[in-house]
């Protein structure tokens, strides 16, 4: 942190930088290197035992409007220490997020904790600022889908984006089903039994941790003989060798057994192709694809990969690998002429690298205040500008109110005075 | 019994943004808007911060710097419980005399929870008791330091030509040079196109026209932009066959408590300051006057302003309800307490038809249709043995028994379905004195202040019916 910020002496205070997402919530100041804090996105009420998720778009407006606003007091008041009034907040998210929710959000910002300004950050554009580019391809691999997003110069190629509903809970759910099926169990009372005439299911937070601490993406050709190994019916292909089996202890009393064939497996369904020959690293050529020819070779030079998901081990190596020989497939070989793909590595952990482009950004205390929603903005209209809604006004920062409106096209010559 | 006891068996309704029903311990009174306030309608402010294991106040500056942790305590890296400092003895060298060795003390931290210490992670000991720690620095910052200074050259510069265009338009008499076509033509031909500045609700367009190619005569930050790697390196060879050892690898959660690093051995976690708490001040937001204030020092529960409900309103509370039958009438003893100084008029009333409050309510009701007198409440009474009688005369009817500033009374309730539980609402209305408010200059001769009659809605839920 600057030496300045300390004395506070002159311009406004830091602003509060939070990337809520689907599992885990990055918050902190801007201008810091980290976040302070990562935490669940979720909120405990004393109703219901399991905890309940913040970020849903399917449940009523009331009901999420009560949930966002205590996560959100969490937020403040126990892990930021900061009073909302003072600060202007950036909000670091996903492009597809529903308006509903975004609405909603800033409703629980400026109607409740009456903060002063609010600017919605795409999380894709957000990464490029932390590598002093203006251009790459952005995938983000979160928790309930791959996101991929190029950036040209700056702007977000908005018509390019692909997605696949493959991420952190695809994974738990297929980790979880492996373990019911083919993992035993010892307890008191004895051992070998099998996991779902012991416990009814395994607890999501429990098929995380198995996931971060046992299991790890092969490379290529040991990641292509399991795929071929899995989908042989008639036996021939040969799996290869499966690593160790692990001993994870689940709640004190009980051992699970993960079997060693588990622990490399349940990361190939990123790369399985689907019926629609899809998969994650197809989502990358398919973008390319999209994208105009002249951009093309400079997004797949920088590819940027961020989201909790890319931080399995060995993921880069087989995405970079995967693409590369997914360029020589028919299918793009004569679409794409560019053959070279670079990997960039920001100056975060994956998981934070949209929060520390928001943070970034948040330290420009110039422009900051001109690209928010301001809260008088908001009192006026009701309603945060949208991408995808055309009918918004204009902020009363580009024009004074009273005069009349600028013309909207920009002529040569123009007769008006 | 003690059900009866329960805070939400009596709820008072609070006219805030959304209509909310709390009990009335966990309401404030806003004594200047004359109104009853919940935790949903006050602004929350942090007031100080405090370490939570040491005790110690830290102000806010200071709290700033230090990023909200404490300077002298850790937290444990494995079970985050506190750490404490031990001392060992180990033999070292005199600093005048090499060959002679003497006990010098050494401090390390160790868990009493977990027993992990700091020398599991190669943290060597220190030689003073509490400041010799130090947390590891990442190593990115000043990659990140100079990014921030590059694009605040760039925010800058939009700022200027925003201020510049502004300043432009507002000139209706300009020279000839600048006419309106020329301004145009500079619009469209300048820096960057404006169509996507216009919308700040369009997907922002990060700094992008404003390259430094544009000769500036400041001194200019340049920046190397990141060089992409062509290769990533593979797992190594023996992942595949090395057996795991699942204390060494990091849970999670212990990963999520240092972002900056999120270490994946158990041999790179680093203890971390302790993080501070906070202490929180309400303000009411329409009169913007304080509700609630804690003191400052973090070992006093006091709090220097304390406006809470239960010691200006009077409060109901459920006695006992006996056998509760459809459609048959049933008397309820309700208890009502005066929490001020001063004698209270209180009556009740049962709702109207049709009142846009009374929502739940699952059974008729008769209050008392006299007003209740309840006496003030007297600090000094509960020493008195021989109290004298109050001298109230009371409808035995009405009023059950009468004890210092307490009286016990009968409503009747006639359950009006036939299953579920049975809820009854009324409005309660007392006098309420005014002590905060100033006395104003003209009347010199009034010594008590006015009082105003506020009304409340009560509604108690009085459970089953008994079958």
């Amino acid at each position: 942190m600057p030496l300045f910020e300390g004395l506070g002496s002159g311009g406004e205070k830091t602003a509060v930088v939070i990337d809520l997402g689907a599992a885990y919530t990055k918050c902190g100041f801007a201008g810091e290197t980290g976040p302070r804090f990562i935490i669940p996105s979720e909120i405990k009420r004393s109703g219901s035992p399991e905890a309940v998720r913040v970020v849903q778009y399917n449940i009523n407006t009331e009901e999420l409007y009560s949930i966002l606003k205590e996560f959100v007091h969490l937020l403040y008041f126990r892990h930021l220490l900061v009073n909302p009034r003072d600060r202007r907040v950036v909000i670091v998210e996903s492009i597809l997020c529903p308006s509903h929710f975004r609405e909603t959000l800033s409703r629980v910002f400026f109607k409740h904790f009456e903060v002063p300004s609010v600017l919605f950050a795409p999380s894709h554009l957000m990464s490029v600022m932390t590598l002093g580019i203006q251009s790459a391809l952005v995938m983000d691999c979160g928790y309930t889908e791959t996101l991929v997003l190029p950036i040209y110069e700056g702007i977000p190629i908005l018509s390019a984006w692909e997605a696949l509903p493959m991420g952190g809970k695809a994974i738990h759910r297929e980790l979880h089903s492996l373990l019911s099926e083919q993992c035993t169990l010892d307890t008191d009372s004895g051992t070998g039994l099998s996991l779902p005439t012991v416990i009814s299911s395994v607890p999501e937070d429990v098929v995380e941790d198995i996931k971060v601490r046992t299991c790890f993406v092969s490379d290529l050709q040991r990641g292509m003989k399991i795929q071929e190994a899995r989908f042989n019916l008639d036996g021939s292909a040969e799996r290869p060798a499966p690593p160790p089996d692990v001993e994870y202890p689940l709640d004190g009393q009980k051992i699970l057994h993960v079997k060693g064939s588990i622990r490399d497996s349940v990361a190939e369904m990123l790369f399985e192709q689907d019926n629609e020959e899809k998969s994650i690293a197809t989502l990358l050529l398919d973008t390319l694809v999209k994208c105009p020819i002249d951009t093309r070779k400079v997004l797949s030079e920088n590819l940027v990969i961020i989201g909790g998901t890319s931080m399995l081990p060995g993921f880069l190596h087989r995405l970079l690998s995967e693409i590369r020989s997914l360029v020589e497939k028919p299918k793009y070989r004569d679409a794409l002429a560019t053959k070279s793909f670079r990997i960039h590595s920001p100056p975060a952990k994956p998981n934070c690298t949209a929060w520390l482009g928001g943070a970034i950004f948040g330290a420009l205390q110039d422009i900051l205040g001109s690209r928010s929603v301001s809260r008088d903005y908001y009192n006026q209209t009701g309603r945060i500008p949208d991408w995808c809604c055309l009918s918004t006004p204009l902020p009363d920062s580009v024009y004074e109110a009273g005069k009349n409106q600028p013309p909207l096209m920009k002529r040569a010559f123009s007769t008006e005075k | 019994m003690a059900t009866l006891l329960q805070p939400e068996k009596v709820v008072y309704l609070v006219r805030g943004e959304k209509k909310a029903r709390v009990p009335l311990s966990q309401l404030y009174f806003c004594r200047y808007c004359s109104e009853l306030r919940s935790l949903e309608c006050v602004s929350h402010e942090v007031d100080s911060h405090f370490c939570p294991s040491c005790l110690e106040n830290m102000p806010s500056a200071e709290a700033k710097l230090k990023k909200n942790r404490c300077a002298n305590c850790f937290d444990c890296p494995c079970c985050m419980h506190t750490l404490s400092t031990r001392a060992t003895n180990i033999p070292a060298p005199l600093p005048d005399d090499p060959t002679k060795t003497t006990m010098k003390k050494a401090y390390y931290l160790a868990c009493g929870f977990c027993r992990w210490t700091s020398r599991d992670v190669g943290m060597a000991d220190k030689s003073v008791a509490s400041g010799g720690w130090q947390e590891p620095e990442n190593p990115c910052t000043q990659r990140i330091n100079k990014l921030i200074e590059y694009y605040q050259q760039l925010a800058q510069r939009e700022k200027l030509e925003r201020d510049r265009k502004k300043l432009a338009r507002r000139r209706p008499f300009m020279p000839q040079a600048f006419s309106q076509h020329t301004i145009h033509v500079v619009e469209k031909y300048g820096l960057g196109t404006r169509l996507q500045r216009q919308r700040s609700g369009a997907p922002i367009s990060a700094l992008y026209g404003l390259s430094l190619k544009e000769g500036e005569d400041q001194k200019e930050i340049t920046i190397e932009s990141a060089q992409a790697l062509d290769e990533v390196e593979p797992l190594p060879e023996d992942y595949y066959t090395r057996p795991v050892n699942l204390p060494e690898v990091t849970t999670l959660r212990q990963r999520l408590l240092q972002p900056d690093f999120q270490p994946a051995g158990a041999s790179q976690l680093h203890p971390r300051h302790k993080h501070l708490l906070m202490k929180r001040s309400l303000r009411c937001r329409k009169c913007e006057h304080n509700l609630s204030k804690p003191e400052f020092n973090p070992t006093s529960i006091k709090f220097k302003i304390q406006l809470v409900a239960v010691s200006y309103i009077p409060e109901v509370r459920i006695m006992s309800i006996p056998n509760l039958r459809h459609l048959k009438e049933s008397q309820v003893l309700l208890t009502l307490t005066n929490p001020v100084e001063n004698i209270t008029h209180v009556s009740l009333y049962t709702c109207e038809e049709g009142d846009p409050d009374d929502i739940n309510s699952t059974a008729k009701v008769l209050v008392p249709s006299k007003e209740l007198v309840l006496a003030g409440k007297d600090a000094a009474a509960e020493y008195d043995e021989l109290a004298e009688p109050q001298g109230f005369q009371d409808d035995p009817d009405v009023v059950a028994f009468r004890k210092s500033n307490k009286i016990g009374f009968f409503i009747k309730v006639i359950p009006q379905r036939e299953e579920g539980d049975v809820t009854v609402a009324f409005k309660l209305r007392h006098d309420f004195r005014n002590l905060a408010a100033p006395i104003r200059p003209t009347e010199e001769g009034e010594a008590t202040s006015e009082a105003i009659w506020l009304t409340h809605h009560v509604e108690l839920s009085l459970g089953p019916l008994a079958t």
